[in-house]
Parts: structure tokens; sequence; C-alpha cells
């Protein structure tokens, strides 16, 4: 088999693992937001596209920040996803709206196969593939029709398609396509340009020459004009509408996010929550291995090692200042895997390289090392799903660990949905679902919970008129099992959801 | 020796490899299941006698504590301010964890029930001569009225009586001819993490027994379940809680007991 193939078989299996897995995991409270709006984009283009009737671009795509056409994130992803569900009729409609972000995992497979077997070699790619598609955070948010996963797709194709170009290219109009498809699909793609600029300007030091100033204006002019083409909200009122997109984050409100025992809401954040929490969601022999790595990733073509690590360090370096919004923690700084697991691939194999002597020959010591590596991967993934969120390294002891260091234990309200056969095997009555709200009707219209059971709604007043509650563990929810007592007149619930034996979802039965 | 080195690398990925494997699975699989609580919970229903106070440890294990042994558990119970009025308290931990409630105790029984570890403990428990939250109904109050509710303070479930006052105007809510006894020990916090979010500045909480201030804290929004406490006179005479704040939405919620 050519490394091409095995490059594009390891590209298909990591999408596939993506869906494979999916199916276990809970709508999470985004999700549901992303899978209208989706739809409506999706019939938008579609009728625009075959000359038929179609609503306004403002009813469709605009609106204050925060209402259903969700205009505060831009709509690559949502359309993707709605095409996805509309053509999709052989997957379940769960799956179609999520297949376009784990097919976008298998191309973020696909990138650092290639970058990595360019500049190292098969082994090194290879592994650093396994390693990335056995993250088990990563593999979780790549399963969700969310950005983040995709996000950190297109901004590592940002960063590959950018290296390729500094091959002297006439026109090397990919890297600004590229990343104008990574502003379509995040905000945060917006940091990209420190790391590519910060590079661009070491190696033009280094050669004492500008010789890759069609790049810049690639991603100066390509860039912006591909988020244009794509975001139709923007044709009405281009710089309003973009105003109002970067101010909606850069004032986004903080919500109640544990770390280390503690509850933080507001600023200033402790400046390791970055560094800790990723240290506590990637595999220890991954983080191992990529600390091997890093000291053998230099001297390669156009600065290639440093370019990788501006680019870990322009995702995670806001998260270190203390005041950027730590809520949705890894998922956030997702773009630093894709290096990192690079790394993990090139320390892995050297030090199987080193070792070969001692058991006659190299293959043998690949296999063995990358064999133990891929092994502990895939042990974490096994630990972690379906519910990644509560799943932390062995580095943190686990899930109990975690939950004994006071880590955060979920959110999104994705676990609720551990919880529907035990509401299904009740009596019909109202539940009390608090984060879980949102998913409810979907839950229903995906058949995963029968009739009978809507939501009740929202706080005291929901709680009063239902039958059944649930309370999905985090510390800023515990309030919600107080409620609960108060109404119910018992503290004891009828069912406990854990995962490594750690609470995540409580479910309670009026008596 | 150099050749040797070589394979250090290597051999540490092997060994971190190796070790992850094993010790994920022992994390995944270490916290005892629920049939090692149905016969931890067993053993203390076979003991335990009406009154007794049911904690668990780690915090993270409460709900899990309470699947098994909720109905032992009463909603004022769980919503104590304290847990000095308790003679006797089963704590059921797991992963060496211990209650805050059983801190400088030493337990009369203490068994590993498949893992989960029982402790009982006994000891004199404080006498309490009356307490704020019964009387409220008698309380007046010179602002809006106070009212007794299960609030979250903290992050932990606490009866309390809670006032809101109007910035920069206290609030005094009178307690009158409370009996008393030799100290007046209560707590006080600003209940709901959401108003403690989006307004960030304490509140204030002042105690006075026959119009002299007995005690005064400041509790802020990360300061939890506050203590306070002040020696009395026993009889009975009116005490009066004075809540203020500089900002709006401070809900301070306190407690308090007259102990003999």
């Amino acid at each position: 088999m050519t490394p091409k193939r095995i490059g594009i078989a390891l590209a298909i299996a990591t999408a596939l693992l993506v869906v494979w897995n999916q199916r276990g995991v809970g709508i999470a409270r985004d999700e549901t937001v992303y899978f209208s709006a989706g739809d409506r984009y999706a019939a938008w283009w579609v009728n625009a596209a075959t000359f038929r009737d179609h609503a306004s671009i403002a009813q469709t795509f605009g609106g204050a920040m925060g209402s259903e056409a969700n205009p505060e994130h831009p709509p690559l992803l949502k359309l993707a996803s709605g095409l996805s569900h509309r053509w999709l009729p052989f997957a379940s409609e769960l799956t179609a709206y999520r297949m376009p972000s784990a097919i976008l995992h298998g191309v973020c497979a696909w990138l650092v196969f290639a970058m990595t077997l360019e500049l190292w070699g098969l082994a090194e790619a290879i592994l650093a593939v396994l390693c990335l598609a056995l993250l088990p955070r990563a593999l979780f948010h790549a399963g969700l029709d969310c950005f983040d996963a995709p996000t950190m797709t297109l901004w590592f194709a940002t960063v590959y398609a950018y290296w390729r170009c500094l091959d002297g290219r006439k026109w090397p109009w990919q890297v600004g396509v590229a990343w104008g498809l990574a502003l379509a699909t995040k905000h945060t793609a917006l940091l990209l340009p420190f790391a590519l600029g910060v590079h661009w300007i070491v190696i033009a030091w280094r050669t004492k020459k500008f010789d890759h100033w069609r790049v810049a204006v690639s991603l100066a002019v390509l860039g912006p004009l591909v988020l244009f083409v794509l975001w139709p909200w923007l044709w009405l009122d281009p710089i309003g509408h973009l105003r109002a997109w970067l101010a909606f984050h850069l004032h986004h409100v903080h919500y109640n996010f544990e770390y280390l025992g503690t509850n933080w809401n507001a600023p200033p954040f402790p400046w390791h929550v970055a560094l800790v929490t990723t240290l506590f969601t990637v595999p220890t022999a991954t983080l191992v291995a990529a600390a091997i790595g890093a000291t053998r990733m230099r001297g390669k073509q156009h600065a290639a090692g440093l370019l990788l690590l501006l680019s870990a360090a322009a995702s995670i370096g806001p998260f270190l200042l203390g005041s950027t919004p730590i809520f949705g923690a890894e998922k956030h700084w997702m773009p630093i895997l894709p290096p990192l697991c690079i790394a993990a691939g090139v320390g892995a194999a050297w030090a199987a390289r080193k070792a070969a002597a001692f058991v006659r020959g190299e293959r043998i010591a690949l296999v063995i090392v990358g064999g133990a590596l891929v092994l502990a991967s895939a042990t974490e993934v096994v630990s972690a799903e379906p519910y990644a969120l509560t799943w932390y390294s062995t580095l943190a002891g686990g899930a109990p660990g975690a939950a004994d260091l006071g880590m955060n234990r979920q959110f999104w309200g994705v676990a609720a949905r551990g919880v529907l056969p035990e509401i299904a095997k009740q009596p019909p009555g109202p539940v009390y679902t608090h984060d879980a709200s949102p998913a409810w009707g979907w839950y229903e219209r995906f058949g995963m919970l029968p009739k009978g059971h809507p939501d009740s709604g929202h706080e005291a007043a929901g709680i009063a008129a239902s039958k059944l509650a649930l309370v999905i563990h985090e510390k800023h929810f515990n309030r919600h099992d107080y409620m609960i007592w108060k109404a119910y007149g018992t503290v004891q619930p009828i069912f406990v959801l854990r995962a490594a034996g750690v609470p995540i979802v409580s479910l309670y039965k009026r008596p | 020796m150099t050749k040797s080195l070589a394979a250090v690398p290597a051999l540490l990925l092997v060994i971190v490899s190796l070790w992850e494997v094993v010790a994920a699975r022992c994390d995944a699989t270490g916290v005892p299941d629920d049939a090692a609580w149905d016969a931890a919970a067993a053993l203390v229903r076979a003991s335990a006698q009406p009154g007794d106070l049911i904690v668990f440890a780690p915090d993270w294990i409460d709900p899990v504590g309470r699947l098994h042994l909720g109905d032992k558990i009463s909603v004022d119970m769980a919503s104590r301010m304290d847990a000095a009025r308790y003679a006797r308290i089963w704590e059921l931990s797991i992963r060496g964890a211990r209650a805050p409630e059983t801190a400088g105790l030493s337990p009369v029984l203490a068994l590993d029930v498949e893992g989960v570890i029982v402790r009982r403990f006994e000891r004199a428990p404080a006498i309490v001569i009356s307490d704020v939250g019964s009387q409220l109904a008698t309380a007046t109050s010179d602002g809006a009225r106070p009212t007794l509710e299960l609030a979250e303070v903290g992050f932990a479930p606490h009866r309390c009586v809670q006032v809101t006052p109007v910035p920069g105007k206290p609030t005094r809510v009178t307690f009158h001819q409370l009996h008393l006894g030799t100290k007046l020990v209560g707590y006080a916090g600003l209940a709901d993490v959401f108003t403690r979010r989006d307004i960030r500045a304490p509140g204030k909480l002042a105690v006075e027994i026959g119009g002299r201030t007995v005690a005064s804290i400041t509790p802020g929004i990360d300061d939890g379940w506050v203590h306070f406490e002040a020696t009395t006179q026993p009889g009975d005479a009116d005490v009066t809680f004075v809540a203020s704040a500089d900002a709006p939405q401070r809900q301070i919620c306190f407690a308090a007991e007259a102990r003999q």
C-alpha cells in the first residue's frame, strides 16, 4: 500500500470512528440551535441556487445576537450540517446533522498525515494520525454538530496550506481560501494570522528576502472574501455586522466553570487553566511522546517546527491571559492538537528507532513503542466515551480523580441522554429537564424518548409542574437539587447516572 | 553505556503507556458500585437511630449516597445550619475522603464495606434553645418581609432566613424575646450563584442584642456560608439582624441558633 493510500485509509477510519462514537452521545444544548439554523441556511441556499422563492437574508441569517438564526456565529458548518440533513437520507437525522464535523475530522487526520509524511516519514505520520484519532475529548467534539473540531481542522488546513505555499508558487490561493473557510466556521480563526505573521517575519528575517509576499496578499484578500461570500448576513451591512459579530465575542458572558474546586464565572481566571486542562485531557502517553518529539522538530523546511509551535501558541495563548472566557475548556484551544499529535508521532518514532538495536530491527521497535502508545490512547477512549466531558486522563486519576480535584464535570447537558431509558420506564408525566431543556424535543423527535414525557418548563414553575426531575451535575447546578428537594419533599433520587463511578445526572420522582 | 541510554526514551514511553493502560482501567472501575453501597446502607439502616446525621464523602459522591440512604435524610437535615446539634453521625466515604462534619472526631465504629468506609461518631451535641428560622413568623422587619428559604449558599443547601436589602438602606429583622443561652451561633452568606456572578459586591450582616452589636460579618461572593458567634446572657432578649449592602440583589441568607 502506498503512503498516500495509507493516509486516505486512516482519514476514512478516523471519520468512521467519529460517526460510530457519536451514536451514544447525547444532544448538546448548542447543537439544537445549529440544527435549526443549519436547516434554514440550507433551504435558503438551495432555493436561491435553484431560483425558487426563498426567505430574506435578514430572516434566515440575521436578527439579534442569540436569536434563532444564530448570527453570532458564521455559517459554514451550520450550512454543511443543514445540507447533510437534507441530502443524507441513509443516516439517522442526528448522524446526518453531525456528519460534516465527522468528515472534517477525517480531513484533519489526512492533513496531519500529509504534513508529517512530507517532513518526517511514514511511521511518524501514521502514529501522529492515530494519536489524533484517539484523543478522547477531540473524538467527542468531532461527533457533535458544533464548531470546535471543524475549526481545528480548518485552522490546521490553513497552517498546512500556508506552509505549502511557501514553495514560491505564483498563485498561493490555497492559504487564503483555507483561512476564509476557517473564518466562516468560527471567530477563533482570527487568531491565526498572529502565528502565520510571526513565522513569515522570521523566515523573511532569516533569508533576508521578502519572497513570500503573495502568501500575505492571499491571506489578506481571499480570507475575508471567502468569509464574505459564504455569509449572506455580511452582504447587507459588511462593517456593521462584522463589528456586531466580533463585539459579541469580545464581551461574551462568562458561564460557570469549575476548575480545581472553585466555580469560576468572572475574570481574572488562573493563568494555568489551559495548561492544566490540556495535561488532564490528552492521554498521558501522547503527552510524553510529544515532549520527546518536540526536541526533534527543528531544522525542517521553512521552519515547519516553529510554525507548528506558533500555531499552537496562537490558539492557546489567549487563555493564559486570565481574561478570556474559560467555560469551553479544551474545545476552545483544540487547534493545539494537530501540532501536539505530530510531535507525538515524531517523538515515538524517533524513540523507537533509537531503541531498534535492542529489539532486532526498526520495524519491531516501531510496533512495540507505537503499539504501546496507541493502546494507551485507545484505553482512554474506551474509558471516556460517551461521557467524554466527564473523562480526564490517568494523570488526573480519571473521572474520579478529577472529581476529587474539583475539575469541571461536564457542560451542555449532553449526559441527559443516559437517563432517557430510566424515564421511559416511568409513567407518563412532565419532566423538569433544566439544562437538557433545549434538547428535549429533539430527543422525542429522534425517537430516543417516548411520547408522554414533555419538558415541564423552567425553574420553580417547571419543577412544580413536573412528575420527574433531573439534575445534570455541575457545581453551579447544585441549586436545582435544592429546588427539587423543596418541591418534592425528598432528597432521594430514584436513579443516578454515573461515568466511571462519578455522578453525572440524578433523576427524581415526585412521591 | 551510550548505546544503552539510547533506549531510554523508548523504554520511558512504553512504561508510561502500559501504566496508562492499567491505571485508566483501574480509575474507571475503582469507585464502589451499587452493590457496595447497598451493603453499606444496610449496615447503617440496621443501627441508625432517628435523628442520626448521615453524611457522605467526598462531596461529589453525595447523590449516590442519597440514592441509597436518602429516605433516612430529611430535607431539613440535608439543609442544616451545621452539624453541632447531632449526637450521632454516620459517615460513608470512599477514596480516603472525610466529611467536614466529622473533623476532629474519633469513630466509635469503622468498617470497610466493599470499598465504602462506614464510620459512626458519637459526641455530646449542642443543646439548641431556639433558632431564628422557626421564630420567623413572629419576627418584625422595617423593610421587605424576610422569607424562610432552602437556598443555595456557597453551592451547599441551607435553610435560612433571606433578606434582600435596598442598597444603602439596612433592613432590620428583629426576633422578639428570643430565648437565649450562653451563646448565639450563626452563619450567613449570599444566595444564588447567578446574582453572585453578576454582582460582585459583598453583603453585610450585623447582630444586635439589646441594642448592642455582638457580631458582624461581611460575606462576599466567594465566601460561602460564613460562621459568626457571640456570647449571650441566658434569658429572653430582642435579637436584631441588620442586613445591608451597597449593591442591589444581595440575597443575604442567615441562620442562627441560641445554644445552652
